[in-house]
Protein backbone atom coordinates (compact mmCIF):
# COMPACT_ATOMS: atom_id res chain seq x y z
CA UNK A 1 0.00 0.00 0.00
CA UNK A 2 1.44 3.66 -0.90
CA UNK A 3 2.24 6.22 1.57
CA UNK A 4 0.56 9.31 0.05
CA UNK A 5 0.54 12.71 1.50
CA UNK A 6 -3.03 14.03 1.53
CA UNK A 7 -2.78 15.74 -1.48
CA UNK A 8 -0.88 13.21 -3.43
CA UNK A 9 -3.73 10.99 -2.10
CA UNK A 10 -6.31 13.45 -3.41
CA UNK A 11 -4.59 13.94 -6.90
CA UNK A 12 -3.97 9.94 -7.36
CA UNK A 13 -7.73 9.61 -6.79
CA UNK A 14 -8.74 12.09 -9.07
CA UNK A 15 -6.54 10.51 -11.88
CA UNK A 16 -8.43 6.92 -11.08
CA UNK A 17 -11.29 8.78 -11.14
CA UNK A 18 -10.58 10.11 -14.77
CA UNK A 19 -9.38 6.72 -15.63
CA UNK A 20 -12.87 5.41 -14.93
CA UNK A 21 -14.55 8.33 -16.24
CA UNK A 22 -13.03 7.64 -19.83
CA UNK A 23 -13.32 3.82 -19.33
CA UNK A 24 -17.04 4.49 -18.44
CA UNK A 25 -19.67 2.70 -21.53
CA UNK A 26 -16.86 0.52 -23.19
CA UNK A 27 -17.47 -3.33 -22.63
CA UNK A 28 -13.55 -4.58 -23.76
CA UNK A 29 -11.79 -3.16 -20.62
CA UNK A 30 -12.62 -3.90 -17.53
CA UNK A 31 -11.84 -0.67 -15.51
CA UNK A 32 -11.10 -2.82 -12.31
CA UNK A 33 -8.38 -4.29 -14.11
CA UNK A 34 -7.20 -1.23 -15.49
CA UNK A 35 -7.08 0.66 -12.29
CA UNK A 36 -5.13 -2.08 -10.79
CA UNK A 37 -2.26 -2.23 -13.62
CA UNK A 38 -2.18 1.87 -12.60
CA UNK A 39 -1.69 1.36 -9.15
CA UNK A 40 0.23 -1.15 -10.14
CA UNK A 41 2.16 0.52 -12.23
CA UNK A 42 2.70 3.62 -9.63
CA UNK A 43 3.88 1.53 -6.66
CA UNK A 44 6.58 0.07 -8.38
CA UNK A 45 7.70 3.55 -10.10
CA UNK A 46 7.33 5.01 -6.47
CA UNK A 47 9.00 1.92 -4.88
CA UNK A 48 12.46 3.41 -2.79
CA UNK A 49 10.61 7.21 -3.05
CA UNK A 50 10.80 8.71 0.99
CA UNK A 51 6.67 8.15 2.43
CA UNK A 52 4.80 9.73 2.54
CA UNK A 53 5.10 10.47 -1.41
CA UNK A 54 4.35 13.90 -2.16
CA UNK A 55 2.02 15.50 -4.98
CA UNK A 56 4.86 16.92 -6.92
CA UNK A 57 7.05 13.14 -6.85
CA UNK A 58 3.53 11.42 -7.94
CA UNK A 59 2.77 13.92 -10.25
CA UNK A 60 5.65 13.60 -11.92
CA UNK A 61 4.56 9.81 -12.38
CA UNK A 62 1.42 10.09 -13.53
CA UNK A 63 2.40 12.63 -16.06
CA UNK A 64 4.90 9.50 -17.19
CA UNK A 65 1.99 7.55 -17.17
CA UNK A 66 -0.38 10.18 -19.59
CA UNK A 67 -3.36 11.38 -19.50
CA UNK A 68 -6.39 9.05 -17.93
CA UNK A 69 -7.94 8.84 -21.27
CA UNK A 70 -4.76 7.52 -22.76
CA UNK A 71 -5.95 4.31 -20.85
CA UNK A 72 -8.67 3.24 -23.51
CA UNK A 73 -7.62 2.15 -27.02
CA UNK A 74 -8.04 3.82 -29.80
CA UNK A 75 -10.68 1.20 -31.39
CA UNK A 76 -12.44 1.30 -28.41
CA UNK A 77 -13.11 5.04 -27.79
CA UNK A 78 -16.47 7.00 -28.86
CA UNK A 79 -16.63 7.87 -32.43
CA UNK A 80 -16.88 11.54 -31.36
CA UNK A 81 -13.73 11.44 -29.73
CA UNK A 82 -11.34 9.48 -32.39
CA UNK A 83 -12.29 12.14 -34.79
CA UNK A 84 -11.42 15.24 -32.55
CA UNK A 85 -8.24 13.60 -32.10
CA UNK A 86 -8.21 12.65 -35.55
CA UNK A 87 -8.14 16.35 -36.30
CA UNK A 88 -5.72 17.62 -33.34
CA UNK A 89 -3.39 15.05 -33.42
CA UNK A 90 -4.19 12.26 -36.53
CA UNK A 91 -2.13 12.04 -39.69
CA UNK A 92 -2.29 15.56 -41.04
CA UNK A 93 -3.09 14.10 -44.24
CA UNK A 94 -6.43 13.47 -42.67
CA UNK A 95 -7.28 16.33 -40.67
CA UNK A 96 -8.83 18.82 -43.76
CA UNK A 97 -10.76 15.37 -44.64
CA UNK A 98 -12.29 14.89 -41.18
CA UNK A 99 -13.10 18.64 -40.38
CA UNK A 100 -14.85 19.05 -43.93
CA UNK A 101 -16.29 16.13 -42.63
CA UNK A 102 -17.43 17.45 -39.44
CA UNK A 103 -18.19 21.18 -40.98
CA UNK A 104 -20.46 19.11 -43.42
CA UNK A 105 -22.40 17.16 -40.27
CA UNK A 106 -22.93 20.35 -38.86
CA UNK A 107 -24.37 21.29 -42.34
CA UNK A 108 -27.11 18.21 -41.75
CA UNK A 109 -27.46 18.88 -37.90
CA UNK A 110 -28.39 22.21 -37.86
CA UNK A 111 -30.47 22.61 -41.24
CA UNK A 112 -33.57 23.19 -39.52
CA UNK A 113 -32.21 26.81 -38.40
CA UNK A 114 -30.00 27.89 -41.29
CA UNK A 115 -27.09 25.76 -41.15
CA UNK A 116 -27.34 25.11 -44.69
CA UNK A 117 -25.07 28.13 -45.20
CA UNK A 118 -22.39 25.95 -43.30
CA UNK A 119 -22.24 23.95 -46.61
CA UNK A 120 -20.44 27.02 -47.65
CA UNK A 121 -17.51 26.35 -45.30
CA UNK A 122 -17.67 22.62 -45.96
CA UNK A 123 -17.66 22.77 -49.75
CA UNK A 124 -14.67 25.09 -50.05
CA UNK A 125 -12.78 22.97 -47.24
CA UNK A 126 -13.53 20.08 -49.63
CA UNK A 127 -12.30 21.90 -52.54
CA UNK A 128 -9.09 22.62 -50.45
CA UNK A 129 -8.39 19.39 -49.63
CA UNK A 130 -9.44 18.42 -53.65
CA UNK A 131 -6.49 20.82 -54.77
CA UNK A 132 -4.13 19.83 -52.22
CA UNK A 133 -4.29 16.06 -53.07
CA UNK A 134 -4.09 16.81 -56.82
CA UNK A 135 -1.09 19.06 -56.61
CA UNK A 136 0.86 16.47 -54.55
CA UNK A 137 -0.19 13.68 -56.96
CA UNK A 138 -2.47 11.51 -54.32
CA UNK A 139 -5.28 9.87 -54.84
CA UNK A 140 -8.47 10.51 -52.10
CA UNK A 141 -8.87 6.83 -51.59
CA UNK A 142 -10.95 6.23 -48.74
CA UNK A 143 -11.07 10.11 -47.92
CA UNK A 144 -13.40 10.82 -50.65
CA UNK A 145 -16.24 9.31 -48.51
CA UNK A 146 -15.71 12.35 -45.75
CA UNK A 147 -14.42 15.00 -48.51
CA UNK A 148 -16.63 14.55 -51.24
CA UNK A 149 -20.21 14.43 -49.41
CA UNK A 150 -20.06 18.47 -49.70
CA UNK A 151 -19.16 18.71 -53.38
CA UNK A 152 -22.01 16.62 -54.25
CA UNK A 153 -24.30 18.36 -52.19
CA UNK A 154 -23.47 21.98 -54.10
CA UNK A 155 -23.45 20.39 -56.93
CA UNK A 156 -26.69 18.80 -56.60
CA UNK A 157 -28.58 21.82 -55.26
CA UNK A 158 -26.66 24.51 -58.13
CA UNK A 159 -27.88 21.75 -60.99
CA UNK A 160 -31.71 21.73 -58.97
CA UNK A 161 -31.85 25.18 -59.01
CA UNK A 162 -30.52 25.73 -62.45
CA UNK A 163 -33.10 23.30 -63.96
CA UNK A 164 -36.18 23.89 -61.70
CA UNK A 165 -35.66 27.93 -61.69
CA UNK A 166 -37.16 28.32 -65.11
CA UNK A 167 -39.97 26.00 -64.32
CA UNK A 168 -40.73 28.07 -61.66
CA UNK A 169 -40.44 31.32 -63.32
CA UNK A 170 -42.21 30.67 -66.27
CA UNK A 171 -45.12 28.85 -63.82
CA UNK A 172 -45.53 32.19 -61.63
CA UNK A 173 -45.30 34.22 -64.44
CA UNK A 174 -47.33 32.39 -67.16
CA UNK A 175 -50.09 32.93 -64.50
CA UNK A 176 -50.10 36.57 -63.83
CA UNK A 177 -53.03 38.34 -66.17
CA UNK A 178 -50.48 41.08 -66.77
CA UNK A 179 -48.05 39.17 -69.04
CA UNK A 180 -50.62 37.56 -70.44
CA UNK A 181 -51.69 41.27 -71.88
CA UNK A 182 -48.38 42.25 -72.68
CA UNK A 183 -48.21 39.22 -75.22
CA UNK A 184 -51.66 39.72 -76.44
CA UNK A 185 -53.33 36.95 -74.83
CA UNK A 186 -56.65 37.32 -73.31
CA UNK A 187 -57.71 34.31 -71.65
CA UNK A 188 -61.71 33.52 -72.64
CA UNK A 189 -62.66 30.91 -69.97
CA UNK A 190 -60.60 28.98 -67.57
CA UNK A 191 -59.64 26.27 -70.01
CA UNK A 192 -57.99 28.89 -72.37
CA UNK A 193 -56.63 30.47 -68.92
CA UNK A 194 -55.24 27.18 -67.93
CA UNK A 195 -54.01 26.31 -71.51
CA UNK A 196 -51.65 29.48 -71.82
CA UNK A 197 -50.91 28.94 -68.69
CA UNK A 198 -49.22 25.21 -69.47
CA UNK A 199 -47.59 27.35 -73.01
CA UNK A 200 -45.96 29.65 -70.93
CA UNK A 201 -44.59 27.79 -68.74
CA UNK A 202 -43.78 25.23 -71.40
CA UNK A 203 -41.90 27.81 -73.58
CA UNK A 204 -40.53 29.67 -70.74
CA UNK A 205 -39.00 26.35 -69.48
CA UNK A 206 -37.96 25.45 -73.05
CA UNK A 207 -35.55 29.46 -73.29
CA UNK A 208 -34.71 28.47 -69.44
CA UNK A 209 -32.57 25.47 -70.69
CA UNK A 210 -31.13 26.16 -74.22
CA UNK A 211 -29.35 29.50 -72.29
CA UNK A 212 -28.91 26.89 -69.50
CA UNK A 213 -26.72 24.63 -72.01
CA UNK A 214 -24.91 26.95 -73.56
CA UNK A 215 -23.82 28.04 -70.35
CA UNK A 216 -23.39 24.66 -70.39
CA UNK A 217 -21.29 24.34 -73.54
CA UNK A 218 -18.98 27.87 -72.78
CA UNK A 219 -18.12 27.15 -68.93
CA UNK A 220 -17.87 23.25 -69.13
CA UNK A 221 -13.98 23.48 -67.67
CA UNK A 222 -14.75 26.00 -65.29
CA UNK A 223 -17.57 23.82 -63.48
CA UNK A 224 -15.22 20.68 -63.74
CA UNK A 225 -13.04 22.59 -61.94
CA UNK A 226 -15.67 23.66 -58.95
CA UNK A 227 -17.29 20.60 -58.61
CA UNK A 228 -13.83 17.87 -59.50
CA UNK A 229 -13.51 15.14 -59.57
CA UNK A 230 -17.19 15.06 -60.85
CA UNK A 231 -18.29 15.93 -64.18
CA UNK A 232 -15.12 14.62 -65.24
CA UNK A 233 -16.84 12.36 -67.82
CA UNK A 234 -18.77 15.19 -69.15
CA UNK A 235 -18.52 16.64 -72.79
CA UNK A 236 -19.13 20.00 -74.23
CA UNK A 237 -21.96 17.57 -76.44
CA UNK A 238 -23.57 16.42 -73.63
CA UNK A 239 -25.13 20.20 -73.27
CA UNK A 240 -27.09 18.97 -76.89
CA UNK A 241 -29.20 17.03 -74.82
CA UNK A 242 -30.25 19.64 -72.61
CA UNK A 243 -30.47 22.00 -75.37
CA UNK A 244 -32.69 19.55 -77.56
CA UNK A 245 -34.93 19.42 -74.62
CA UNK A 246 -35.36 22.97 -74.57
CA UNK A 247 -36.03 23.33 -78.14
CA UNK A 248 -38.95 20.57 -77.67
CA UNK A 249 -40.24 22.28 -74.94
CA UNK A 250 -40.51 26.32 -76.58
CA UNK A 251 -42.12 23.83 -79.81
CA UNK A 252 -44.35 22.19 -77.25
CA UNK A 253 -45.29 25.66 -75.73
CA UNK A 254 -45.88 27.43 -78.89
CA UNK A 255 -48.30 24.51 -80.42
CA UNK A 256 -50.11 24.86 -77.35
CA UNK A 257 -50.05 29.02 -77.78
CA UNK A 258 -51.12 29.31 -80.98
CA UNK A 259 -52.07 26.49 -82.68
CA UNK A 260 -54.42 25.08 -79.72
CA UNK B 1 1.63 29.94 -47.81
CA UNK B 2 5.05 30.98 -46.66
CA UNK B 3 4.04 29.57 -43.24
CA UNK B 4 2.85 26.40 -44.76
CA UNK B 5 6.14 25.70 -46.48
CA UNK B 6 8.61 26.26 -42.96
CA UNK B 7 5.70 24.26 -40.54
CA UNK B 8 5.06 21.16 -42.68
CA UNK B 9 8.67 19.56 -42.54
CA UNK B 10 9.44 19.63 -38.99
CA UNK B 11 5.35 18.66 -38.44
CA UNK B 12 5.76 16.12 -40.92
CA UNK B 13 8.80 14.56 -39.47
CA UNK B 14 6.98 14.76 -36.00
CA UNK B 15 3.99 12.79 -37.25
CA UNK B 16 5.99 10.34 -39.63
CA UNK B 17 8.08 9.44 -35.93
CA UNK B 18 4.94 8.92 -33.44
CA UNK B 19 3.12 6.94 -36.76
CA UNK B 20 6.51 4.92 -36.79
CA UNK B 21 6.70 4.53 -32.86
CA UNK B 22 2.93 3.35 -32.96
CA UNK B 23 3.58 1.71 -35.16
CA UNK B 24 6.46 -0.50 -33.86
CA UNK B 25 5.30 -0.60 -30.28
CA UNK B 26 3.34 -3.90 -30.72
CA UNK B 27 6.57 -5.48 -31.98
CA UNK B 28 8.76 -3.94 -29.51
CA UNK B 29 6.17 -5.26 -26.47
CA UNK B 30 6.59 -8.64 -28.06
CA UNK B 31 10.45 -9.02 -28.50
CA UNK B 32 10.53 -7.96 -24.92
CA UNK B 33 8.34 -10.44 -24.04
CA UNK B 34 10.29 -12.51 -25.87
CA UNK B 35 13.04 -12.84 -23.52
CA UNK B 36 10.86 -13.91 -20.61
CA UNK B 37 7.62 -13.45 -18.29
CA UNK B 38 7.79 -9.91 -17.25
CA UNK B 39 5.49 -7.72 -14.95
CA UNK B 40 4.03 -4.14 -16.51
CA UNK B 41 6.05 -1.91 -14.78
CA UNK B 42 9.54 -3.98 -16.53
CA UNK B 43 7.94 -3.84 -19.63
CA UNK B 44 7.93 -0.30 -19.70
CA UNK B 45 11.09 0.14 -18.47
CA UNK B 46 12.67 -1.88 -20.64
CA UNK B 47 10.73 -0.06 -23.52
CA UNK B 48 12.34 3.41 -21.72
CA UNK B 49 15.62 2.12 -21.89
CA UNK B 50 15.23 1.76 -25.71
CA UNK B 51 15.80 5.85 -26.57
CA UNK B 52 14.11 5.92 -30.01
CA UNK B 53 10.82 4.23 -28.44
CA UNK B 54 10.55 6.91 -25.98
CA UNK B 55 6.79 6.72 -25.19
CA UNK B 56 4.31 7.36 -22.81
CA UNK B 57 4.47 4.79 -20.24
CA UNK B 58 0.41 4.36 -19.97
CA UNK B 59 -0.27 3.30 -23.63
CA UNK B 60 1.78 -0.17 -23.22
CA UNK B 61 -0.95 -1.74 -20.93
CA UNK B 62 -3.64 -0.69 -23.43
CA UNK B 63 -1.79 -2.88 -26.11
CA UNK B 64 -1.10 -5.33 -23.92
CA UNK B 65 -4.49 -5.79 -23.19
CA UNK B 66 -5.29 -5.83 -27.08
CA UNK B 67 -2.44 -8.69 -27.57
CA UNK B 68 -3.71 -10.66 -24.93
CA UNK B 69 -7.27 -10.19 -26.50
CA UNK B 70 -5.50 -11.67 -29.42
CA UNK B 71 -4.29 -14.60 -27.75
CA UNK B 72 -0.47 -13.36 -28.41
CA UNK B 73 0.25 -12.67 -24.70
CA UNK B 74 -1.25 -14.41 -21.51
CA UNK B 75 -1.07 -13.14 -18.18
CA UNK B 76 -0.88 -14.60 -14.32
CA UNK B 77 -0.35 -12.66 -10.85
CA UNK B 78 2.78 -13.85 -9.11
CA UNK B 79 3.57 -13.13 -5.78
CA UNK B 80 6.01 -10.76 -5.11
CA UNK B 81 8.71 -10.83 -1.35
CA UNK B 82 9.09 -7.19 -2.13
CA UNK B 83 6.27 -5.29 -2.50
CA UNK B 84 2.78 -6.08 -3.39
CA UNK B 85 1.72 -9.35 -6.14
CA UNK B 86 2.47 -8.91 -9.99
CA UNK B 87 1.09 -9.40 -12.58
CA UNK B 88 3.43 -11.27 -14.95
CA UNK B 89 2.54 -11.38 -18.62
CA UNK B 90 4.11 -13.63 -21.26
CA UNK B 91 4.08 -15.12 -24.59
CA UNK B 92 1.54 -17.85 -26.13
CA UNK B 93 2.73 -20.60 -28.63
CA UNK B 94 0.51 -18.10 -31.26
CA UNK B 95 2.31 -15.01 -29.63
CA UNK B 96 5.78 -16.82 -30.91
CA UNK B 97 4.78 -17.43 -33.94
CA UNK B 98 3.28 -14.20 -35.07
CA UNK B 99 6.30 -12.64 -33.48
CA UNK B 100 8.75 -14.83 -36.03
CA UNK B 101 7.01 -13.73 -38.78
CA UNK B 102 6.62 -10.47 -37.95
CA UNK B 103 10.76 -9.76 -37.19
CA UNK B 104 10.83 -11.38 -40.48
CA UNK B 105 8.95 -9.07 -42.20
CA UNK B 106 10.97 -6.26 -39.97
CA UNK B 107 14.19 -7.73 -41.44
CA UNK B 108 12.80 -7.59 -45.14
CA UNK B 109 11.66 -3.74 -44.52
CA UNK B 110 15.01 -2.90 -43.18
CA UNK B 111 17.26 -4.67 -45.40
CA UNK B 112 14.87 -3.05 -47.97
CA UNK B 113 15.20 0.27 -46.72
CA UNK B 114 18.90 -0.28 -46.28
CA UNK B 115 19.40 -1.11 -50.02
CA UNK B 116 17.46 1.78 -51.10
CA UNK B 117 19.79 4.13 -49.11
CA UNK B 118 23.00 2.59 -50.46
CA UNK B 119 21.47 3.17 -53.95
CA UNK B 120 21.33 6.66 -52.95
CA UNK B 121 24.76 6.76 -51.99
CA UNK B 122 25.78 5.48 -54.85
Amino acid sequence: MMDLTPDAKRRFDEYLQRVHTALRGTRAIESGEVEQNVREHVEFALAGAPAPVGAEHLGAVLEQLGPPERWLPEEERPLWRRVGDRILHGPEDWRLAYLTFAVFSLTIVFFPVGGVLLLIPAFLLARAHVELLKARGEELGPRRWLVLPPIASVMVLVTASALVTPIALSLVLGGERDTLAFFGFDPQDRYDRLRLHAGFAATGTGIGWLVLSAIFAAMLPQMQKLFAPFLASLRRTHALTLAIAGAVLIGIGMVVLYVM
Amino acid sequence: MTLHCFAMPELFYENWTTQLRKGLLELAILNVLGAGPLYGYEIVRRLGDADSLVITEGTVYPILSRLRNEQYVESYIEESTSGPPRKYYRLTARGRSELRKMNEHWERLHEGIGQLRKERGR
